[in-house]
């Protein structure tokens, strides 16, 4: 049996036996058969769950005369992301920043996370920020398409026709390498943090680890901004005209 | 003065040597293994010296550039966030190539 948080017991003694049963349906045969929900995992329902709530929150307590304190963060949060999009893809914008927001509170959300004793961060594990990588990678082609049409595939081909074998794959793979750098960067960030706390909590357990959780928790909040306006280049890139 | 750094020369190559022969054991005795936490540990320095002098550089033209004209300071703050990003990532890889392979 792997070590488990508390909230992965949880969910592991309630629901391994469906989750196996799923998992042997698709062939894929965990490890442990009692269980088969990691931390990373059940960290993410967690952040999902609030997330849920938090909006359910903000739904039901929308008021044009009164608002509240719910009200106002989120309307900080949502104008903070639309100033970036209306910044960066300038008009258009609105229609991504639904996508944007969910992604930079769900990315805060899971990072802040590690910052909890009994917590950990889902995106300190690899498979988390991959997922998110690959969304946002569906995303922005799924948009550049949308805007452009036929027409996106210029945006893969040079400047002149005999340039184009060349340049193709040259742009097909640095496409695949902003998977790759979206993924390495927001996890190796998590998870050397996690590790430097570590650490320097092993040579002193008083004091000083709590400055590293400081550094870390200023690195949380800016690998989510950084991961945003990634997402919010790429997709200005994608859905560019060209004139 | 010639004879005490004679001594100080060869304490320090003995010095250097003792971690040598004590790690051999540890990671399975091959001759290739023995190498392996010194070469993490100067790959790591070398990626987040370079990565710190790349930063500095980048840190010091945005301010310089913000010093010149305050009212750009949206624009520069965004290039230099996604500067720093691009410049950290890179150490970032070289810790997760030592990560796999000191762990392997």
């Amino acid at each position: 049996m792997p070590k488990q948080l508390l909230f992965t017991k949880f969910l592991n003694g309630h629901l391994a036996a469906p989750v196996t049963a799923l998992l042997e349906a698709v062939h894929v045969h965990p490890k442990h058969p009692q269980a088969p929900i990691s931390n990373a995992f059940a960290m993410e329902i967690l952040v999902f769950l609030v997330l849920i709530a938090y909006f359910l929150i903000v739904r039901f307590t929308l008021s044009v005369e009164k608002p509240g304190a719910f009200q106002h963060l989120a309307e900080m949060t949502n104008g903070f992301v639309e100033d970036q999009g209306h910044q960066i893809i300038g008009h258009g914008s609105e229609r991504f920043v639904t996508y944007l927001t969910a992604l930079f509170l769900f990315i805060l959300l899971s990072n802040l996370m590690g910052l909890i004793p009994g917590l950990e961060s889902p995106t300190a594990d690899v498979v988390v920020p991959l997922g998110m990588a690959l969304m946002t990678f569906l995303y922005y082609h799924f948009h550049g398409i949308r805007a452009n049409g036929a027409a996106y595939i210029k945006q893969f081909l040079g400047p002149v026709w005999w340039l184009y074998p060349l340049l193709f794959p040259i742009e097909v793979i640095s496409h695949f390498a902003r998977v790759l750098s979206l993924t390495v960067r927001l996890y190796a960030n998590m998870f050397a943090g996690d590790l430097l706390t570590l650490a320097f909590f092993s040579l002193v357990p008083i004091g000083i680890p709590l400055i590293f959780l400081g550094l870390h928790l200023g690195v949380a909040v800016i690998q989510a901004y950084v991961f945003m306006l990634l997402a919010t280049i790429y997709l200005s890139l994608a859905v560019a005209h060209d004139h | 003065m010639k004879k005490l750094q004679y001594l100080f020369m060869s304490l320090a190559a003995m010095f250097l040597a003792t971690p040598a022969f004590a790690q051999s054991a540890v990671n399975g005795g091959s001759a290739a293994g023995q190498w392996v936490p010194l070469a993490a540990g100067l790959g790591m320095a070398l990626a987040a010296g370079l990565c710190g002098l790349a930063q500095g550089k980048a840190t010091a033209s945005a301010t310089e550039a913000l010093a010149r004209n305050p009212g750009a300071r949206p624009g520069i703050f965004i290039f230099l966030i996604l500067g720093l990003a691009f410049i950290e990532s890179l150490a970032l890889f070289t810790f997760v190539i030592i990560f796999l392979q000191v762990k392997a």
